[in-house]
């Protein structure tokens, strides 16, 4: 019975925490997120997503614009390409005209 | 104050006055055109602003050889307006109606360059400058063949350089003595004017 008592009184001894407790608890409460650290994640999640969902659509809007471009750019050139073959046609008309004119009053 | 700004808006109209009167504007298209349009069985109608022929020269920038030299020409250009009218068969147009055509175009500012007729077949061809200060400034084209009418009208200052290299051979004939710019000769054959 002594020694339960001796063991007791041992144990229910107070003693000095080591020195790297708190040490170890303010690291421990650092990594843990609480309640207001959640909603700043979110927070950031949601801005992400934000930002994410901006740039996608600008890259498209730009993609399109692109492509636009192109396809007036091209359908432009296929004007000035037959602007430019009506062009020769007539001249190559007037100059066969001429050419004839000028053998039929050589002859 | 106000009459500050008043002064200063009056130069800003005045300088560029003369810039915007430069830059000559395309026709809009004749009743004839419309009744040519109306018959043929075939109509290429092209329409093209300083704007959309500087998105075709930008586009065309560094492609290849042809499309450089195409750039070349257009650039600087302020508008190419071009009409050509195929018909099935002949007589789908009037002698009246091709002379109407020409009046449309006509004007005081454009100087018969090459002009040739057929009586026998009713084809003509009309080649007209406009000559600003002995500088092209643009170049009109009526050709009529018995089955086919072609309007073009470039307007700017056209190179013929630069269109002799776009278009070859068939330009060297029929605009022969044009590099000059200032030579105005007018062809008319024997076999009749229209």
């Amino acid at each position: 019975m002594e020694d339960f008592e001796q063991e007791l009184r041992h144990a229910m001894e107070r003693q000095p925490a080591p020195s790297s407790l708190k040490r170890k608890i303010m690291a421990h409460l650092r990594r843990a997120p609480g309640p207001q650290s959640h909603a700043v994640l979110w927070q950031r999640l949601a801005a992400s997503l934000a930002l994410a969902a901006i740039l996608g659509g600008g890259a498209v809007e730009w993609n399109w614009h692109v492509r636009e471009e192109r396809r007036k750019g091209e359908a432009a050139r296929q004007q000035v390409l037959t602007a430019l073959r009506i062009t020769n046609h007539a001249l190559d008309h007037m100059n066969r005209q001429l050419v004839a004119h000028s053998r039929a009053n050589m002859n | 104050m106000q009459n500050r700004i008043a002064a200063l808006v009056f130069c800003a109209a005045a300088l560029a006055a003369p810039a915007l009167a430069q830059t000559a504007q395309l026709p809009a298209p004749s009743s004839i055109e419309k009744e040519l349009a109306a018959r043929a069985s075939n109509v290429d109608e092209i329409t093209l602003d300083k704007n959309t022929l500087a998105l075709a020269s930008n586009f065309m920038a560094g492609k290849n050889k042809d499309d450089d030299a195409t750039r070349q020409l257009i650039e600087g250009l302020d508008g190419i307006y071009v009409r050509d009218y195929e018909f099935d068969k002949e007589g789908q147009y009037t002698a009246k109606q091709i002379e109407q055509l020409r009046k449309y175009y006509e004007t005081s500012e454009w100087s018969p360059l090459a002009r040739d007729r057929d009586r026998k077949t009713g084809e003509s061809s009309d080649v007209m400058v406009k000559l600003v200060n002995g500088q092209s400034r643009g170049l009109f084209i009526l050709d009529v063949e018995p089955k086919e009418v072609s309007i073009v009208l470039i307007l700017g200052p056209v190179h013929m350089q630069d269109l002799h290299k776009v278009l070859g051979v068939a330009t060297r004939g029929a605009l022969k003595g044009t590099d000059a710019e200032n030579s105005v000769q007018t062809k008319d054959k024997k076999s009749g004017n229209q």
